[in-house]
């Protein structure tokens, strides 16, 4: 009996603690919550007054900033096709270092493993000069085409696709079978988790991108979220409760990701993070 | 065409050995031309947006620019002198923020790696519910460092006062804690330790996971304690985890630049937050000098190389080690 009690006790000790730390971590993510539902106050509390909490910030922020259903749009369309993109062509080079021999494959590898090694920082500014030069800025292209191609992907994909057992594929060309179909109906199918994890994770940093879209968008409707968000805060600083809400709407795609693919955003965040 | 003739070859496999040397050289250059076709896609895209644009820095490095970003004069190395203060004039604003750089990492990797560690040990917990406080721990990933720096300059603002009490505490003669020069960097840097809370929760979990659990079983049956387990367990298997991890944030904190951007967006009190990243944007965006802001490019190259290096070697030994 003393016993069970004593384990009651402790347990409920523990899952306090750990409450107490939760909401330690949640705190900045509370406050801008709290901010959000106090109305167009300038005077904001730490907490609300939660008689009259005001959620209609999270529809005046779409009258008050007409912008951020576009940028919320250019946000996914960037997001979706350089993840697309980046899937696509790291599917096709994973493949031919992994399946197929041939002269000077560990040059090549070399050659896509080296990108790794050089930082974003070197390459900003002859690509922003590029991209100016050819009339991108401010469009879906300059935001997409310079990040169609990662080293990080093709190497995550060939170690896979190498893991895969090379009978299979010697019994598929036997049946008839063509490297490229092969490739589309027995490697992809059978890497699924691997291209799901290059995919959260590309979708996440794509989305969550902010140096390069502040170099190469000048007008307003061509931001995506992470720009528009600083900028809204530059230009409307004293409407805390739409600060905070807009902010809490533009991170809710990636929130939600969170939750359906925590795996994969590990796995992708693990293995991601041994790239300097 | 040429294709399809040696498929036709390959099919003939008794052939005099002369005529298969040419075969296979053939067959080798088939391959080759496979291969090419599959990997050409993110291959140009590499070399165009990654290779090309790198050596254009360090070919820019040595010249002066025009706003245009053409080369005007050849400026030999100059730019490297002046910023490592190589040419006598004294003047080391850009050695200073190398170092304002290193402070921040110094502020940022320790925080990390304790905050981290004290969240996984919790993590370990046995109780039902611990897969939820995991995915609370994990959260702070999937919040992108602009969204969490528009959080945290109203948390550092005036107007909300939620962090006066510890203006209070210090005595210190400002409003916020950004715009002092003793405390911007520091503020900065626990912004930036919560961004990447979550990432360092979850490396550092999977590396506790990974501790055999037998270990502890046969320590507990000779009388250990929960803290001797945690001493003489858990920290000295976790090491290499932990040093790893302390290589990543050193690298990442090094690059950090949208905390700053927003938070601080200019140079800082005293140019207290003025890190080597914001100085190479202040060069290249704010001043145009597209040369200048490439030599400083390739100084970041050069560091990172060498952080980078210590850290696959590092991983060589773990994969030893186990």
């Amino acid at each position: 009996m003393s016993l069970n009690l004593g384990s009651l006790i402790r347990t409920s000790l523990l899952y306090a603690a750990l409450s107490i730390v939760a909401l330690l971590v949640l705190l900045p993510l509370l406050f801008a919550l709290s901010l959000s539902v106090q109305g167009p106050t300038l005077s904001p509390t730490l907490l609300p007054d939660f008689s009259k909490l005001d959620w209609s910030s999270f529809q005046d922020v779409f009258r008050e900033e007409p912008n951020l259903t576009r940028w919320i749009v250019n946000s996914f369309v960037v997001s979706l096709a350089v993840t697309l993109g980046q899937l696509i062509t790291s599917a096709l080079a994973a493949y031919a270092l992994a399946n197929i021999d041939f002269p000077g494959k560990p040059f090549f590898f070399f050659v896509f493993l080296g990108s790794l090694m050089i930082p974003w920082e070197s390459t900003i500014i002859p690509n922003y000069l590029t991209i100016t030069r050819l009339g991108w800025k401010d469009s879906y292209q300059g935001l997409i085409i310079p990040f169609m191609a990662s080293g990080f992907g093709v190497f995550l994909l060939r170690q896979h696709f190498k893991a895969i057992p090379r009978d299979l594929y010697e019994a598929a060309v036997l049946d008839g079978c063509s490297s490229t179909r092969y490739l589309w109906s027995i490697l992809v199918p059978l890497s699924r988790p691997a291209l799901a994890t290059l995919a959260v994770y590309t979708f996440l940093n794509t989305w969550n991108q902010y140096y390069w879209p502040l170099l190469i968008i000048d007008s307003p409707e061509w931001r995506t979220t992470q720009i528009g968000i600083t900028a809204f805060r530059s230009s409307e600083v004293t409407i805390y409760n739409l600060q905070m809400a807009s902010t809490i709407i533009v991170m809710l795609p990636t929130l939600i990701l969170l939750v359906l693919g925590q795996r994969q955003l590990v796995s992708g965040l693990t293995a991601g993070a041994l790239k300097g | 065409m040429l294709l399809k003739d040696s498929v036709l070859l390959d099919e003939r496999v008794t052939l005099p050995i002369a005529t298969k040397r040419v075969v296979s050289q053939h067959q080798q250059r088939k391959a080759f031309g496979l291969a090419l076709l599959y990997f050409s896609p993110a291959l140009l895209f590499l070399i165009a947006f990654t290779y090309i644009p790198f050596l254009r820095s360090i070919w820019l490095s040595f010249f002066i620019t025009n706003p245009q970003g053409d080369t005007v004069r050849f400026n030999a190395i100059n730019y490297y002198t002046r910023i490592l203060n190589l040419d006598g004039s004294g003047r080391t604003e850009y050695l200073r923020s190398m170092l304002t750089t290193v402070y921040f990492s110094l502020l940022v990797v320790p925080l990390g790696i304790v905050f981290a560690l004290a969240l996984a040990l919790l993590a370990t917990l046995n109780i039902k519910a611990i897969m939820f406080f995991r995915t609370i721990f994990t959260s702070s990933i999937a919040i992108s460092v602009a969204s969490a720096s528009v959080i945290w300059a109203l948390i550092y603002s005036p107007t909300t006062r939620a962090t006066q009490w510890i203006i209070d505490l210090l005595h210190l003669n400002t409003h916020s804690l950004l715009q002092h020069s003793s405390t911007a960097l520091f503020a900065v840097a626990f912004m930036t330790t919560w961004t990447s809370l979550g990432f360092n929760f979850i490396v550092t979990l999977a590396g506790i996971q990974a501790i055999p659990k037998d270990i502890y079983e046969s320590a507990r049956i000779d009388g250990a304690s929960n803290w001797q387990s945690f001493r003489f367990i858990t920290l000295p298997l976790l090491t290499p985890t932990l040093l790893f991890l302390m290589l990543i944030s050193t690298i990442q904190s090094f690059q950090a630049f949208t905390q700053f951007n927003v938070l601080i967006g200019n140079e800082g009190p005293d140019s207290a937050t003025d890190v080597f990243v914001f100085a190479i944007f202040t060069a290249f965006w704010k001043d145009n000098r597209y040369g200048f802001a490439s030599a400083m490019s390739v100084v970041l190259f050069l560091i990172l190389l060498a952080l980078t290096s210590i850290q696959y070697r590092l991983l060589d030994q773990r994969v030893h080690y186990q």
